[in-house]
């Protein structure tokens, strides 16, 4: 989804050891699956306080992007 | 068991044999969890083939890139927990060993500690050496003054004099604790600013 929605990349390997970051604070929690193909999955959903964490960091970013986004109007094109 | 399998199972031991320091059980989930997203990437497009367990390895990256992340975290959670110097500098070692922002932090903690230690034994060893031990100002060969802790071990310097006298017992004491402490903040200060750091992807 990063990559569909976004020129976001990030390598798989990195992901696994990210998630076992945010488990570990208690930004999210996991659970394994049993799936149809007869592989388990694992399963993150974000917790209470992780929504909170994502809430208060997005809205530190909406800030400090439109502050830059001023800042540079000068130096954008525009089309 | 066919080649692809086989291929996941060698770099997935490869991965487990790198996790030092990790418990059993942790071992085990991260294998589990791994194992499970690479089968499931080979087997998108329908069966397990040689050419898609490649693809989903090289995805991964390294055995021993993804594995030192794991090793790093459990590292700096460790050490976080810490709040004796000497388990705190244990921990620091492990971090040094693998990564240059821990080398420094280790670095300047032995200093901190090093240092506090020196002012701790010096107001310690005043009672024993009550003409030597203390903080004397010595003039060197170019005539410079310079400070100098001493023990009291060997004889009185000749050119120079002591300045805190009986003082040096609390104000060591005082100063060297003081450092001891300091430094277990500055350290686990440290590791927790690099482990918040460490929740943005992107790093190398």
């Amino acid at each position: 989804m990063l990559e569909h929605e976004s020129d976001l990349i990030v390598s798989e390997g990195t992901i696994y050891p990210l998630l076992s970051r945010l488990k570990a604070l208690g930004l999210v929690e996991s659970e394994w699956v049993e799936s149809e193909g007869g592989h388990p999955r694992k399963y993150y959903s974000i917790t209470e306080a992780g929504r909170q964490r994502a809430t208060k960091m997005a809205a530190i970013w909406a800030r400090f992007s439109s502050s830059m986004s001023r800042l540079l109007a000068p130096l954008v094109e525009v089309k | 068991m066919s080649d692809a399998e086989q291929k996941i199972d060698a770099y997935l031991n490869d991965v487990r044999g790198r996790l030092r320091g990790l418990g059993e059980e942790q071992s085990r989930e991260i294998i589990a969890e791994l194992r499970s997203h690479i089968v499931e990437r080979a087997s998108a497009d329908g069966s397990v083939t040689n050419e898609s367990v490649d693809a989903g390895l090289m995805a991964m990256g390294s055995a021993k890139q993804l594995a030192s992340e794991y090793v790093t975290d459990e590292l700096l959670a460790r050490a976080e927990a810490q709040r004796s110097p000497f388990h705190l500098l244990d921990s620091l070692f492990g971090w040094a060993s693998i990564s240059v922002a821990g080398f420094f932090v280790t670095i300047t903690s032995l200093i901190g500690y090093f240092l506090g230690a020196v002012f701790v034994l010096v107001a310690m060893l005043k009672p024993l050496h009550p003409a030597d031990a203390g903080l004397w100002a010595l003039r060197d060969n170019t005539g410079d003054l310079e400070l100098s802790v001493r023990l009291g071990f060997g004889s009185p310097p000749t050119n120079g004099h002591e300045l805190l006298g009986w003082w040096i017992v609390p104000l060591g004491l005082l100063i060297g604790c003081g450092l001891v402490v300091f430094t277990t903040r500055f350290a686990l200060w440290c590791v927790r600013i690099y482990r918040r750091s460490r929740l943005l992807p992107g790093r190398s």
